[in-house]
């Protein structure tokens, strides 16, 4: 790992150029593939709905298996790079790391979709052992050899990936300090954001999930190519699902870690480490790894009180969700002075969403009801909940913060110009809004500011906080926020 | 309407409004009393803790996995395929070369009798449930290659059986006679 870490000549600066470059590429990439794929949810919908029948039946399985992987994977890694970029402000992780985990996470994208789209494989995101290799002629073998190549690929990149991320963490923080440990003895001298301790244990989540891929990957090819018994279709399944278990909830994860870094930069709140949230974390790491059993109550041979650690699990893991990060959120905004632009915006409709999905998926986790609910519906439609209402929200929210950001520094002097012309006018009597907002007209201007006052909301929330800041002070505040507006 | 539909549109109308609620309250910037904030968050945890186990309590004894102290008055074999499932009262297809040979397209069972089906496969896995003449779902489980999972149901009213999550087209019947 050393070898790949960053060299030392690359100056702060350059650092964060190539790393704003890279998150801008992960992020290119997300937004390209999540419409094409969202696309394809469309596809198979049409195809239930009944529409297009002349399609051979096993297209619908072949793009249920790309969508499956794709989007899980699509916003895994979207979520992973942005926030590698937020930690990027505490530790270092490693920009070749990150390039390679680029590189791979393309080399799998391509093979998965030659697999499906060509080869027709249609196993979905489980890829449920033995299936695979039992195609009955609907795809070649070597669309299966595609899919098990693109698993490896990929799960050999995404664990550099957070490995590395944990190696960033761990240059700067002891392991006590990583979780929080060290906050709950009373020190307090090194203090981890919650950003750190809650991607110190998304990490740790990822690896345990990767590391189950790895073992099914080395039973099937024991299998396969050593010839040997058929391997346990019980424990393969449990991997598997513990697998795409934590993959999924991590990504969660990763998302709210987003959210308590960036939220407060709109609610003008801290959102600070404290004895709540390392305990909230610290015990969604021990039960994330014990929920997956939800996934397997329909396996009647699966001992039953794996199947009761599940429910019970399952159950507990919304406590600390809904407790601590959930009611957390809501006291950051309550009565804050949240400017509602499209990132808060974002982030607190994710963080709603995630509530809302959250409640499916308890019900759905409750034995007796699964059995009612597997293989229906609600199995996707409270995933798509907490996801695409949920984390998908909470990192677009993320992500439009970032690129605005991004673009305000870039923008930063001029509008400090312009801010200062502003100024001048203001001081002067030459009309506040026509001068600050440039190209509004005055009386629209006029009517913004007026509204702001009156707690109206905003037709204009990007000119909004620069024309409050400066009215209700009475001089101007030359803030990043107010610079950031005008710039933008 | 479904106990469950009822209580998650409740949960999201409740939750729903909160986040509204939370929103609309920044249009009046102000300070928050911490304190007051983490007695209503206590007793929002000790209430989601509440809920939590009484349904840990209703649900938990009521679990779908066979008990050994109750013995089924029928016993059913079910084994699956790709892309058929076999339903019969001897042990049923042993490979899929002698899959037609023993083949049982019908099983009648007693109503009210405790049934209990043992699911295997003989190639991938598989999704079995248990339908209404109305497509209502009674039971289900999955076969799984190398376990035998054991599906008990008593049946109170006519039931057909099987369907295979996996394009199913040549599913076979079963008959519960009254």
């Amino acid at each position: 790992m050393t070898a790949l870490a960053n060299p030392p000549t690359a100056t702060p600066d350059a650092y964060a150029r190539q790393m704003t470059r890279l998150t801008l590429v992960w992020v290119a990439v997300g937004l390209v593939l999540f419409p094409i794929l969202a696309l394809l949810g469309l596809v198979m919908r049409t195809l239930q709905a009944g529409y297009f029948r002349a399609t051979p039946p096993e297209w619908f399985d072949a793009v249920m298996t790309l969508h499956g992987l794709g989007m899980v994977g699509v916003w895994f890694v979207a979520g992973l790079a942005a926030l590698s970029f937020v930690l990027s402000a505490y530790v270092r992780p490693s920009l070749t790391v990150s390039k390679l985990a680029l590189a791979m996470t393309a080399l799998g994208v391509i093979l998965l979709l030659v697999a499906t789209l060509v080869g027709r494989l249609g196993v979905g995101w489980y890829f449920l052992h033995p299936l695979p290799f039992h195609s009955t002629d609907t795809w070649p073998a070597w669309a299966t050899g595609a899919l098990f190549g693109a698993l490896a690929i990929l799960g050999v990149g995404w664990t550099l990936w957070a490995a590395d991320i944990l190696r960033a963490i761990a240059a700067r923080y002891r392991l006590s300090e990583a979780l929080g440990w060290s906050y709950l003895s009373g020190r307090t001298d090194v203090e981890a954001p919650p950003v750190v301790v809650i991607a110190w244990v998304s990490c740790i989540g990822v690896l345990a999930g990767l590391v189950a891929a790895v073992v099914i990957l080395l039973l099937v090819a024991i299998e396969v190519i050593g010839g040997t018994a058929p391997s346990d279709a019980l424990l393969i399944k449990n991997l598997t699902f513990y697998f795409g278990h934590m993959l999924v909830n991590i990504t969660m994860y990763f998302g709210v870690g987003l959210v308590y870094e960036i939220m407060p930069a709109y609610t003008g709140r801290p959102w600070k480490i404290n004895a709540l949230v390392v305990i909230s974390w610290n015990t969604v790491l021990a039960l994330v790894m014990f929920a997956y059993f939800h996934h397997l109550y329909m396996d009647f041979a699966q001992p039953r009180w794996l199947q009761v650690v599940g429910q019970v699990s399952s159950y507990l893991i919304s406590v600390p969700a809904a407790v601590v990060t959930i009611f957390s959120a809501l006291v950051l905004v309550y009565h804050s002075q949240e400017r509602w632009s499209l990132a808060p915006t974002l982030l607190y409709l994710g963080v709603m969403g995630w509530a809302i999905g959250g409640v499916g998926a308890m019900i759905d986790s409750t034995i007796t009801v699964n059995q009612q609910f597997h293989n229906t519906l609600w199995v996707p439609a409270h995933f798509h909940t907490y996801y695409l209402m949920g984390v998908v929200l909470m990192i677009l929210g993320a992500v439009y913060h970032l690129a605005t950001a991004l673009t305000s520094e870039r923008r930063e002097l001029s509008a400090a110009r312009r801010l200062a012309v502003a100024v001048l006018r203001l001081r002067s009597g030459d009309g506040a809004g026509s001068a600050l907002l440039g190209h509004v007209p005055p009386d629209r201007a006029r009517h913004d500011c007026d509204g702001i006052h009156a707690g109206h909301v905003q037709p204009w929330p990007s000119v909004g906080p620069a024309c409050r800041r400066v009215m209700v002070s009475g001089r101007p505040e030359v803030s990043v926020h107010s610079v950031r507006a005008l710039a933008s | 309407m479904n106990p469950s539909l009822a209580i998650f549109l409740v949960s999201t109308l409740v939750i729903a409004a909160t986040f509204l609620w939370v929103a609309r309250s920044t249009s009046e910037p102000g300070a928050i009393d911490y304190a007051r904030a983490n007695r209503l968050r206590g007793v929002f945890g000790v209430s989601l803790g509440v809920i939590l186990a009484i349904f840990l309590v209703l649900t938990l004894p009521r679990l779908p996995y066979p008990v050994e102290a109750a013995a089924p008055a029928h016993v059913v074999n079910v084994v699956g395929k790709q892309y058929a499932f076999s339903v019969s009262e001897s042990p049923g297809p042993q490979s899929l070369a002698t899959w037609e040979a023993e083949f049982s397209p019908v099983v009648e069972v007693l109503q009210g009798a405790l049934v209990e089906f043992r699911v295997r496969t003989l190639d991938v896995n598989h999704g079995l449930g248990i339908y209404t003449p109305q497509g209502a779902l009674l039971a289900q489980t999955q076969a799984m290659p190398g376990y035998v999972n054991r599906l008990r149901v008593q049946f109170d009213q006519p039931a057909r059986i099987p369907r295979c999550v996996w394009n199913s087209v040549a599913c076979r019947t079963t008959r519960c006679v009254p």
